[in-house]
């Protein structure tokens, strides 16, 4: 069961402007939909970052498959992996973990290490002469990869193995790139941020989550990451998810409390218990607080039948989300959740309060 | 307005083809805009002037994988047109497309069908795209 509430995700990713996080087998559907969501989302200011994240998203991906063990292609199927993008300040984070065999390990480090201790020139060098020599090793290139990342960041390549068991251990690499037009002043987020936020998605079966703001395009990628990822699922469940994700995010996106002209939100599926759980989580007007809650007060106190009445009801009269009462998309979510919708709301000033839902099924 | 309303598939969007001179009437594809009522003016003031002068018979073709909340209010605004000019000298139909193992549209056409006095008819087709493929339980 989560233990961690939605706002304790907010929280934890509380000064990203942007994040996706995944948790599963890997496939380059993943990659497409987090480099369209970042193409499409992150800020004017870092436009110029948008081909090289991209490259580098791309090599950090390449990079799981070179050195994992694994060969899921379905988010239930293997969930070791994990991967994140995220933005903070001037600086965008691309970070993966997978499991590797820890007598693979000592090889990895040593050109890990070696790409960290290089300057400018002599990285070139270095790339110039694994290309000419061909020295390639068994699992694809000498650190080709790490060489490429380094050169296009102009940074290091921060990493650590965490050991599973005798055989196995949890590599984890971050690549930053920072803006070279805008500084912050910040020193960059440790790698030990990021494996904290992979020990908490592991700990809690979250198997995919975004942060950023939902009034800018995050419905499309979202929904073509589960209609290509989730294909060994039922097609039953696999509308359910698609339907919650259509009606809460598009909602997200038309009432969430504007915060400097942006509609933050958090938003994440998970599997637990055999349920997919979907959980949001953004800002509202104060002054919304009490009709909302009557609203899912309503809906949640109805059966099964009485929902499917106020549906047709609605229906008929052709009632928008707008008016006073209960929405038709809120009426459907009760209607298609197993238990109850969850909900909670949590004061932060005098103007909004944080609004988290979830739903299960 | 022209007799004819054709716009293309979108990612959020179907495909609608509304032709008086053919007589097709069909809505088609993905469902899902946020802006419902923006998108579906066009094609309810279509069907307004429509039924100032409308064929003998209209068919009116629904085939939709994926409907958001707000689009079935639209959706609904459209069927009621229909059943606002239900008289003896045209007959009016509407058909519901779903596909076999896809339960949550067979619902949602149940749902419309409950709420007109229209013809309305559910008809099931067999899946032909890759869904065929997945473990079903």
């Amino acid at each position: 069961m989560t233990t961690k509430t939605i706002y304790d995700f907010y929280k934890l990713l509380e000064n990203d402007n942007i994040s996706f996080s995944y948790r599963g087998g890997f496939t380059n559907n993943v990659l497409t939909t987090a480099t369209q969501l970042f193409k499409e989302n992150i800020g004017e200011e870092h436009s110029k970052l948008k081909n090289k994240l991209s490259f580098l998203m791309i090599e950090s991906f390449q990079n799981i498959s070179r050195y994992s063990e694994q060969e899921g292609n379905d988010i239930l199927e293997d969930t070791s992996e994990f991967f994140m993008t995220r933005n903070v300040g001037d600086t965008f984070y691309i970070i993966s973990a997978n499991l590797i065999d820890n007598d693979k390990i000592p090889t990895v480090k040593e050109k890990l290490e070696r790409v960290n201790t290089l300057d400018k020139s002599e990285l070139n060098k270095l790339y110039r002469e694994v290309l000419t020599n061909k020295q390639i090793s068994e699992k694809g290139g000498a650190g080709l990869g790490f060489i490429e990342m380094v050169r296009k960041t102009k940074g290091k390549l921060p990493f650590d193995f965490v050991k599973v068991d005798e055989k196995q251990s949890m590599f984890f690499m971050q690549i930053e790139l920072k803006n070279p037009k805008v500084d912050d002043g910040l020193e960059p987020l440790p790698l030990s941020d990021a494996k904290f936020v992979q020990e908490i998605v592991a700990d809690e079966n979250i198997l995919m989550m975004h942060k950023g703001d939902f009034s800018k395009e995050a419905v499309g990628p979202m929904l073509r990451m589960v209609e290509e990822n989730m294909q060994n699922v039922s097609l039953k469940v696999h509308k359910k998810i698609f339907h919650f994700l259509v009606e809460i995010l598009q909602n997200i996106s038309k009432h969430a409390y504007p915060i400097n002209e942006k509609r933050e939100g958090i938003f994440q599926i998970g599997f637990d218990d055999n349920k997919f759980h979907i959980g949001t989580g953004n800002f509202i007007a104060k002054d919304e607080v009490a009709n909302l809650k009557n609203q899912i007060e309503m809906v949640n106190s109805k059966t099964k039948e009485e929902l499917n009445e106020l549906y047709r009801k609605y229906l008929r009269e052709g009632k928008s989300t707008k008016t006073g009462s209960a929405g038709l998309g809120l009426i459907d979510l009760a209607r298609e959740t197993t238990d109850k919708i969850n909900f909670e709301f949590i004061e932060i000033n005098n103007n909004y309060s944080f609004f988290s839902l979830t739903v299960n099924f | 307005m022209s007799d004819l309303y054709i716009i293309e598939k979108t990612e959020y969007t179907p495909e609608i083809i509304l032709d008086k001179e053919e007589g097709v009437y069909t809505i088609k594809g993905r469902v899902i805009t946020e802006n419902a009522q923006e998108f579906f003016e066009p094609v309810i003031n279509w069907f307004l002037k429509y039924f100032k002068k409308p064929n003998r018979e209209t068919k009116l073709i629904l085939d939709i994988d994926y409907i958001n909340s707000s689009c079935s209010i639209e959706i609904m605004k459209i069927i009621n047109i229909f059943e606002n000019n239900l008289n003896k000298n045209n007959v009016l139909k509407i058909i519901w497309f779903y596909k076999s193992d896809d339960e949550k549209s067979k619902e949602q056409g149940a749902e419309f069908k409950l709420s007109t006095s229209v013809n309305f008819e559910l008809i099931k087709v067999e899946s032909t795209n890759n869904l065929e493929e997945f473990n079903f339980d």
